[in-house]
C-alpha cells in the first residue's frame, strides 16, 4: 500500500466528508439544507445560494456515462502501467455529474449511456477512489 | 483629444520553433523592437508595457511582473508594466488593460508581448503543467486525466451528439495544416498532411490521434497598440477593434453545461458583432482559437456560420481552408503552428492584424476587411470575441 507513486487527491477541509465516505465505500453528495441543491465538487459554500448548512447524502451508485475518452499515451510516467485508461464523465440520478474512470470493462465495450455503477478501490491506508465499471 | 477606442498600430513576432538555443529574452526583445519599429514610433512613445504571462516560466514571469523589460530596453517615457495570466487568453486581457490605460490618459502607446520556450521543459514536466494547471487536482488529476484526455472526451461527446465523423474531424486538421503549411512563421511551413497522415497517426485518447494534439513549441510576438483617434493619423498600418464580448464557462471541464461553448460563442460574437453595427455574415475571416479540433466547429456553430451540428461538414467540404469560401483561423490554431504556450492568442491577433492589413502572403483572405475572433483560457474556461475592421466605426 505504500508504494502508491500515484498523485492522491489534494482532499481539502471541505471534502474530508467525501474521502472518509469513500473510504467505508460510500459514495456522498455533499446537499445543500438551505437551497437544497446537490453540490460536485464539495465545497465550503453552496455556489447555488451561499449557505453553509451543507450536508451529505449517500448516492445510490448507479449512474451512466455522459462520455469517455480510452487513453493510450502520453501520461506521466507513474500512469503508464494503468494504460489504457478509459477516462469518463458520470451522470448520477442525484443530478451531478463526475469525472471517474472506468475499470473491469474492455475499452472497445465502453459507449455513451452505458450503466454503471461504482466501485472502490483502496489505493493506500488512508485514501480509496471511486471508480465505476459496467453494470452486468 | 479622443483617447477611446484601441487599435494595433504595431506588431512584430518570430518563427514558431522549437529551438532551446533561442533564449525567452532574445525573443522578447526581438519582438518588441520590431513592434515598436512596425508603429513607427520612438521607443519612448511607449507609456506602458502589459505582458502576457509565460505560463510555466517562473523566472521570466518574474522579470515581466516586477518591471524589468521597460528598464532593459530603456523605454524612458513608460509610466507602469502589469502581467497579465488567464492562460490562452492573456493576450485579450492584456488589450483590455492596455485600453485602459490609453483612456485613462496614462498612455498614447501600450506596448504587449509575450516570449515563450517550452523546448527546454523536460516532456513529463510539460503533461504535468497541463494535465494540473487547468484540471482539478482533486478529481481529475489523480485519475491520469492529461490536457488531452479532457479534449477526447469532449470530442467523443460532440460527435456522439452531431454525428460528426473521426474523418470529418480529421479534415479540420488537414485544413489548418494546410494554413500552416502557407505560413513562414509555422513550425509546419512548408509540410501540408493529408487525411491519411491524420487518420493512420497514433491514437492518443479517444478519437483524438496524434495530429490532432497540439505539438508544444516556442515563440513570441509583441504589438503596440493605441486609441482610435492617434491611430487615424497613422495610416493602413492601423487596425481597429470594433466590438468585444465575452462569456466564463467553468474551470473544470465536467461542470460545464454548455459542453460545447456554443452558447459562450453565441453570446459573445453577439455581444461584439453589436458594438461593431455587424453581422456574423460581414465578416470575411473567422479566427478560432480552440486548440483542438471540435472548436473550429462548435465556434462556427455559436457564430451562426452554420446550424448546429454541421460545423464539422463545413471544413470537410474544404470551406473554411485555404481556397474556400468561408475562410477560418487562418493562423492554423495550435494544431497548425505549434503551440507557444499562452502566446498562441498573440500569434492569433498578429495574423488577424495581417490579414487586415493585406500582408498575410499566400494566406491573405481576399478583401479583407473585417473579422472576428476568439481566444479562450484555461480548458476552455471562457470565450472571449472581438471584432476588428481595417476602418473605424
Amino acid at each position: 500500500m505504500s508504494e502508491y507513486k500515484k498523485p492522491l487527491p489534494e482532499i481539502q477541509p471541505y471534502s474530508q466528508a467525501f474521502w472518509d465516505g469513500t473510504k467505508q465505500h460510500k459514495l456522498l453528495v455533499q446537499h445543500c439544507n438551505s437551497c437544497d441543491a446537490n453540490i460536485f465538487y464539495p465545497r465550503r459554500d453552496c455556489p447555488k445560494c451561499w449557505s453553509q448548512d451543507l450536508g451529505w447524502i449517500e448516492a445510490s451508485g448507479k449512474a451512466t456515462v455522459y462520455t469517455y475518452s480510452v487513453t493510450l499515451e502520453g501520461v506521466e510516467e507513474m500512469f503508464v502501467e494503468d494504460l489504457p485508461i478509459i477516462l469518463a464523465w458520470i451522470d448520477l440520478p442525484e443530478g451531478i455529474r463526475m469525472h471517474a474512470n472506468l475499470v473491469e470493462c474492455n475499452p472497445e465495450d465502453v459507449h455513451i449511456g452505458m450503466e454503471v455503477e461504482v466501485v472502490f478501490k483502496d489505493v493506500t491506508d488512508e485514501v480509496t477512489l471511486p471508480f465505476f465499471r459496467p453494470v452486468k | 483629444m479622443s483617447k477611446r477606442g484601441l487599435a494595433i498600430v504595431g506588431i512584430g513576432e518570430v518563427p514558431t520553433l522549437r529551438n532551446p538555443e533561442r533564449t525567452r529574452w532574445d525573443i522578447l526583445l526581438d519582438v518588441c523592437i520590431e513592434a515598436v519599429r512596425d508603429a513607427g514610433i520612438d521607443k519612448n512613445q511607449i507609456g506602458a508595457v502589459i505582458s502576457n504571462n509565460p505560463m510555466a516560466q517562473p523566472s521570466m514571469q518574474n522579470d515581466m511582473s516586477l518591471g524589468k523589460i521597460p528598464e532593459v530596453m530603456g523605454l524612458e517615457g513608460c509610466r507602469d508594466i502589469a502581467i497579465c495570466n488567464a492562460g490562452g487568453a492573456s493576450t485579450t486581457n492584456c488589450l483590455r488593460l492596455a485600453e485602459q490605460h490609453i483612456e485613462s490618459g496614462q498612455a498614447d502607446f501600450v506596448l504587449v508581448p509575450h516570449t515563450t520556450v517550452q523546448s527546454d521543459i523536460p516532456p513529463q514536466a510539460l503533461i504535468n503543467f497541463f494535465a494540473t494547471a487547468p484540471l482539478d487536482k482533486q478529481f481529475e488529476y489523480p485519475y491520469g486525466v492529461t490536457f488531452n484526455g479532457s479534449m477526447g472526451l469532449i470530442t467523443q461527446r460532440y460527435m456522439y451528439e452531431t454525428g460528426a465523423t473521426e474523418e470529418q474531424l480529421a479534415a479540420v486538421t488537414v485544413a489548418l495544416r494546410a494554413w500552416g503549411a502557407l505560413d513562414p512563421l509555422s513550425i509546419f511551413y512548408g509540410k501540408p498532411i493529408t487525411l491519411d497522415d491524420v487518420m493512420n497517426s497514433r491514437m492518443i485518447s479517444t478519437p483524438l490521434k496524434a495530429k490532432e494534439c497540439n505539438l508544444l513549441a516556442d515563440g513570441g510576438g509583441a504589438m503596440v497598440v493605441t486609441s482610435h483617434e492617434i491611430a487615424k493619423e497613422m495610416g493602413d498600418k492601423a487596425v481597429y477593434k470594433r466590438g468585444h464580448g465575452t462569456r466564463f464557462m467553468s474551470a473544470t471541464p465536467f461542470m460545464r453545461e454548455d459542453v460545447f461553448h456554443r452558447k459562450a460563442y453565441r453570446e459573445s460574437s453577439q455581444d461584439a458583432l453589436a458594438q461593431a453595427g455587424l453581422s456574423i455574415h460581414d465578416m470575411d475571416l473567422r479566427q478560432i482559437y480552440g486548440a483542438y479540433p471540435y472548436t473550429q466547429c462548435s465556434a462556427l456553430e455559436g457564430y451562426g456560420v452554420c446550424e448546429e451540428g454541421q460545423g464539422a461538414s463545413l471544413w470537410a467540404d474544404g470551406r473554411c481552408g485555404p481556397g474556400g469560401d468561408l475562410p477560418c483561423t487562418t493562423m492554423g490554431d495550435a494544431t497548425g503552428r505549434g503551440h507557444s504556450g499562452s502566446g498562441v492568442s498573440m500569434a492569433f491577433y498578429l495574423d488577424t492584424v495581417r490579414q487586415l492589413r493585406g500582408q498575410a502572403g499566400e494566406r491573405q483572405v481576399e478583401n479583407c476587411e473585417h473579422a472576428i475572433l476568439t481566444t479562450s483560457g484555461g480548458s476552455v474556461m471562457n470565450t472571449c470575441t472581438t471584432v476588428f475592421g481595417r476602418a473605424p466605426q
